[in-house]
């Protein structure tokens, strides 16, 4: 008998009479103004830079503007002009090593943990998270309340990596003191289309 | 004297430490209050999770089949493995296989509990704690203090101390800052460098397939961009129907362990990306067993938050290292007894009974009640403490008929006023080493009722008789 065999029998065996899953039993919070709330808790909770893009205004202005020291900036976005490397066109991920700013597109965000969904849709997902600061693009109009609403979302499942990513990287494990820039981004940017 | 209370003394000694300890880790808990104060619908999302759990592990085979037929059917390789040695060997066999020499590792209680990387050592494999807390205590060669908060009980002047001689940071620097920085260059050239990733896993979805992971330094996300190899290990119980279930656990984990809305990341693994390989290990390890034991079957609901630990009053003034297992506080205890009751009965009486964590756990676990019933299973299991079973004899016969009881009572009192205070507070009475037993007051309880309150009382009762047939 293999292991995995071994292993369901000893469960159907031992498992109690089965527990109905019910309803959900509750209406999950939701916000009047959800795009406004959005953008307070990207700096509030997350941490982040939040920009409504302005008519007259292009992504390029705002990242030229936010970090005017940077060399490297990735992105396979045809809207940012600025990019000086097409990720791509990179065979290894470790190639990203010393990229300044990343940029990509966020799917939809979250108003109530300030955290934006992001299906890798870039040669390597290393961009994400290897890059000094993080730039995420996302159209003002995918905003959901709450995890319920995010997860119910038509076409959810449909990625092969994704990340709900709050804000830049972070850790309290020297003395609950927090520090931003543990391993990935020290900075993130979201800017609202 | 239990283990726990020995190890605890050791803690204890350091008093301005243990108030140092006791404080950080409430200030983690006060973080949690205001978290579910924020969300309206708090207690009836822990009622769902309580709920979705029950289900979930009263159908664990048919949930667990159907992640492995869709895992496999994204591309992941699935292995089962029956417990700790079955694990060890079959993530060394694929690190082998792929001549791993250096593995990354994001934290998993359960490479922990398998004792995974001292096994991988053995066999000449470098496995790199890639999370700061973890990375802290693998340098310092000693096993995390929290599950959540590895290095919660070392101060920032002894990481200072570590780093300098470790990582070569500048003497005498011990700010927070400079030395994640610090670890951060340190790291990242491992991340660069691993030969193989390894991830806990915290939700497997098993209508997709898919698995994820939560950390807030992205460590497991940098492990897993960069090797062409990529090890998950989950313990069974962690497969959670679908994403409707997943929205649940995702609104509440950060919440109860951190008190954050959510980790930086909370990142979903469904496919394997070009040229890289994926497996995943699902460990049973005692898990199914547990399933079978009616009273404490519930400890597989657990998210590893960590918050029981965090709001536990012995926990958080005794430290981990004064359990005698590897997972600390009041989940520690029990899962202890669950793996090996004459190894960890030590840890039950790290208990006031206050039920506190029974209040804070996100999957409603009643985690101390569960304690509760240990102590009452000690004796059957042969583990009861002979000091404990003597005085409970004495007690019995003391309170075993009227006439000894209060033979008992005047004797108390009498041995009150002549015993030596020496004697009263000799070794053998644990509870007055720290407190002054109080004083006898004048008369017993019993004296005040016959002389004054009898009389006042059936007064009382015929007040209430009367009143309450006026009402009606």
């Amino acid at each position: 008998m293999t292991s995995k065999d071994t292993i369901l029998e000893a469960l159907k065996a031992n498992s109690p009479a089965p527990v109905e899953r019910g309803p959900l039993g509750f209406t999950p919070m939701t916000f009047q103004d959800p795009l406004a709330k959005f953008q307070e808790n990207v700096v509030s909770i997350a941490a982040a830079k939040c920009f409504l893009l302005q008519d007259g205004e292009s992504v390029d202005d705002i990242i030229r503007r936010v970090y005017p020291d940077a060399k490297r900036i990735a992105s396979n976005l045809p809207e940012v002009t600025c990019a000086t490397v097409n990720p791509d066109g990179l065979d290894d991920p470790r190639q990203l090593a010393g990229t300044d700013v990343g940029v990509v597109r966020g799917e939809f965000g979250v108003v109530e943990n300030g955290a934006i969904w992001i299906p890798r849709a870039v040669r390597h997902k290393a961009l994400m998270f290897i890059s000094e600061a993080l730039v995420i693009l996302l159209d003002r109009r995918n905003i959901v309340n709450n995890m319920h609403e995010a997860y119910a979302r038509p076409g959810f499942d449909d990625y092969e990596f994704g990340s709900f990513i709050a804000g830049p990287s972070k850790t309290a494990d020297i003395e609950q003191a927090l520090v931003i820039g543990a391993h990935g981004p020290r900075d993130v940017t979201v800017i609202l289309l | 004297m239990s283990s726990h209370s020995k190890a605890a003394e050791k803690f204890i000694a350091d008093r301005p430490r243990t108030d140092w300890h006791n404080q950080a880790l409430w200030f983690v808990r006060q973080k949690r209050d205001n978290m579910a104060r924020s969300i309206p619908e708090w207690e009836a999302l822990r009622e769902a999770a309580a709920r979705t759990k029950m289900h979930t592990i009263t159908h664990l085979a048919y949930y667990l089949e159907m992640f492995e037929r869709n895992a496999t059917a994204n591309g992941i390789h699935v292995h089962w493995a029956k417990d700790a040695l079955e694990h060890n060997e079959t993530v060394y066999n694929i690190l082998k296989e792929h001549g791993v020499k250096h593995l990354v590792k994001s934290k998993s209680m359960l490479a922990e509990e398998c004792g995974l990387s001292p096994y991988l050592e053995e066999r000449g494999i470098e496995a790199v704690e890639s999370d700061l807390g973890e990375r802290i205590m693998q340098l310092m060669h000693q096993p995390p203090s929290h599950i959540v908060l590895p290095a919660i009980h070392v101060k920032r002047q002894e990481v200072g101390e570590l780093f300098e001689r470790e990582l070569g940071t500048e003497h005498g620097n011990s700010d927070p800052t400079y030395l994640t920085h610090a670890a951060r260059e340190h790291l990242r050239d491992k991340f660069l460098h691993a030969d193989a990733a390894m991830t806990g896993v915290n939700f497997a979805v098993a209508s997709s397939g898919a698995f994820v992971v939560c950390t807030n330094e992205g460590n497991a996300d940098m492990g897993t961009s960069f090797p062409k190899l990529h090890i998950a290990i989950m313990g069974l119980e962690k497969v959670i129907p679908d994403y409707d279930a997943l929205a649940i656990y995702h609104r509440l984990l950060a919440r109860s362990a951190t008190g954050q809305h959510s980790t930086t990341y909370t990142s979903h693994y469904k496919r394997p990306v070009e040229g890289q390989e994926m497996h995943i290990v699902i460990v049973d390890n005692g898990r199914s067993k547990i399933l079978g034991n009616p009273v404490h079957r519930n400890m597989l609901r657990c998210l590893r938050c960590g918050s029981c630990m965090n709001t536990c009053p012995v926990y958080r003034r005794s430290g981990g290292y004064s359990y005698s297992y590897f997972i600390p506080g009041p989940l520690g205890i029990n899962l202890g007894m669950l793996a090996d009751p004459k190894q960890y009965s030590g840890n039950v009486s790290a208990c006031s009974l206050c039920m506190s964590c029974s209040n804070v756990c996100p999957v409603k676990i009643d985690l101390g009640e569960q304690i509760y019933s240990w102590r009452q299973e000690l004796d059957t299991l042969g583990l009861a403490n002979p000091v404990k079973k003597g005085i409970v004899k004495v007690l019995n016969t003391a309170l075993g008929s009227p006439g000894m009881f209060h033979f008992c009572i005047k004797a108390g009192r009498l041995g009150e006023k002549i015993s030596p205070r020496g004697l009263l507070y000799c070794g053998a009475n644990a509870w007055g080493r720290s407190r002054e037993l109080p004083e006898f007051t004048a008369r017993t309880f019993e004296q005040i009722w016959k002389e004054e309150l009898s009389s006042t009382a059936s007064c009382n009762t015929e007040t209430a008789r009367k009143g309450s047939s006026t009402n009606i």
